[in-house]
């Protein structure tokens, strides 16, 4: 499983959209404006109880988008939704299910009849299939899997398939986390950092919406080279300009290493 | 016949020149340092220093509830667990929680509860642990000022940050922030904590004797020191990405200028 594919990553366009100016951080209760008239609370925020003032609930970034005010928030945990592509770690199986952590409040759940294999060999006219073979992937503690979610609310365990494109389990390669809500900067927009971090470093990278991403190099020096370089990424994420600083890092890094 | 030594305490709590044993004013705080994200495998974490008082807090969560029948079905959970070092007061301090420790937890916990959302994460915990290093009084303000800024930090969508401290009178005056020593041998205590959002109390204990005109007073000048806090909060909260944000600009605009020259 060599795929050269990023995660979709179309609802996350806010963080990188206007990398022109300076946003202002915001903390907790820090009023964002007292014009009530002209602007609403979107994303991140909330109106006080007189309605006057519009307040922000998260640590982050203010961004003003039309009429309405939201906050992209700069720290956070991840809320699975249906749909999402993720890198799980499967903790512990019986019979029935798989436990997967999937780096949110509950533990994911991959049911057997998710993991049937797709293009299995069907039976043949005149004999039913193998008695034997279900169909089903087996996996064990502590394999890395690629899973999409199927269903996912306040309520209930979310529930994990590895059927379909680019899901199953990953061998090789190593899978680092960062803070989830820094994710879309990790992507870019419209994918312009992933893309130029790919070709500079020649590896592999799967980046999930979980704040896990999955990479794999030629050799460790490029690797390495990859990890430093998404960490600084998260570390930076609220400032601006940062794939062409980015870019300057990786070139300057690579000649001081002596890694082509 | 035990013999019972008493604890002595100075008979003036006021030096000659009116200033306070410590050589502050009435309406003086003691030095106050916060920081953020000290603790690298918590989701949230803060360090606070005040006066003499050292504190850390962690955030963890949202995560499952152990054990498990404390969850309620409906909403989240918010579990604040105060403990204080053996060494962090002058005789050694048994580890074991005792009754103290257990209504501090409380009234942290409830003193930050109103401004989570915690309906939004049912059947999940939020968990506070605080750990007091050095105490010198006013730890229950310092705790529960410590705790919003790691809820704060670790990205956990709150109404407003909240702020205490305690006023208290010693020999007749009214002071603010009192130390370990003006909180044994004054005559009251009144610590007092702010939600910021619509500016309501949310902790108000009393000890010793006051009148009610008094304590009006008090509630005024406990005022205007807690906005000198929450603006301590909210810098030490801002300073990692502001600083990150300048320093990254720097560079540009000098490019910017050679440039144009």
């Amino acid at each position: 499983m060599e795929e050269d594919e990023e995660s979709a990553d179309e609802e996350f366009e806010d963080f990188e959209d206007d990398e022109e100016d300076i946003r202002d951080v915001v903390v907790p209760g820090e009023v964002l404006t007292e014009d009530v008239k002209n602007f609403l609370p979107g994303r991140g925020t909330i109106l006080n109880k007189e309605k006057n003032k519009i307040i922000s609930l998260n640590i982050g970034l203010k961004q003003i988008k039309k009429n309405y005010i939201n906050v992209i928030p700069l720290r956070g945990f991840y809320t699975p939704r249906p749909g999402d592509k993720v890198i799980a770690l499967i903790v512990d199986k019986n019979p029935v299910k798989y436990k997967c952590d999937i780096n949110a409040k509950e533990f994911g759940q991959l049911k057997p009849k998710n993991t049937i294999k797709k293009g299995r060999v069907r039976g043949f006219r005149g004999g039913g299939p193998p008695q034997n073979d279900v169909g089903t992937e087996k996996f064990d503690i502590g394999d890395i899997l690629v899973v999409k979610i199927l269903s996912a609310d306040r309520l209930n365990k979310p529930e994990l398939t590895t059927v379909g494109k680019y899901l199953g389990k990953k061998t090789g390669g190593i899978v680092i986390s960062i803070d989830p809500p820094k994710i879309p900067r990790v992507i870019g927009r419209n994918g312009s950092m992933i893309k130029m971090l790919k070709n500079l470093t020649k590896c592999n990278i799967f980046v999930t919406q979980n704040g896990r991403i999955w990479l794999k190099g030629e050799d460790i020096a490029h690797e390495r080279l990859l990890i430093e370089s998404i960490k600084k990424i998260a570390s930076e994420a609220h400032t601006v300009g940062l794939t062409d600083r980015m870019q300057e890092y990786i070139i300057n890094e690579k000649k001081k290493r002596g890694i082509e | 016949m035990p013999l019972i030594i008493k604890d002595e305490y100075p008979e003036m709590l006021f030096r000659k020149d009116g200033k306070r044993l410590d050589g502050r004013d009435v309406n003086e705080l003691r030095p106050i340092k916060m920081e953020v994200g000290v603790i690298k495998n918590a989701d949230g974490s803060a360090y606070l220093e005040w006066g003499n008082n050292k504190i850390f807090a962690a955030v963890y969560g949202p995560r499952e509830v152990h054990p498990h029948h404390l969850a309620k079905p409906d909403k989240g959970i918010l579990r604040v667990f105060y403990r204080m070092a053996t060494f962090s007061v002058f005789d050694r301090k048994r580890p074991a929680p005792g009754r103290r420790e257990k209504e501090i937890s409380m009234i942290v916990s409830d003193c930050i509860e109103p401004l989570l959302f915690l309906e939004l994460y049912p059947g999940t915990s939020f968990e506070v642990f605080i750990e007091v290093m050095d105490a010198d009084g006013g730890t229950r303000c310092a705790s529960t000022t410590v705790a919003a800024l790691a809820l704060a930090d670790a990205g956990i969508p709150m109404k407003s940050l909240v702020s205490a401290i305690a006023v208290g009178k010693i020999d007749g005056k009214k002071v603010i922030d009192l130390s370990g020593i003006e909180d044994k041998a004054g005559e009251a205590d009144l610590p007092i904590a702010i939600t910021w959002y619509n500016e309501e109390i949310s902790l108000l204990q009393f000890d010793g004797d006051m009148d009610l005109e008094e304590m009006n007073e008090f509630l005024d000048l406990a005022k205007d020191a807690l906005k000198e806090i929450h603006q301590i909060q909210l810098d030490a909260l801002k300073r990692k990405y502001i600083k990150l944000q300048e320093e990254t600009n720097k560079p540009k605009e000098k490019n910017d200028k050679k440039g144009e020259e």
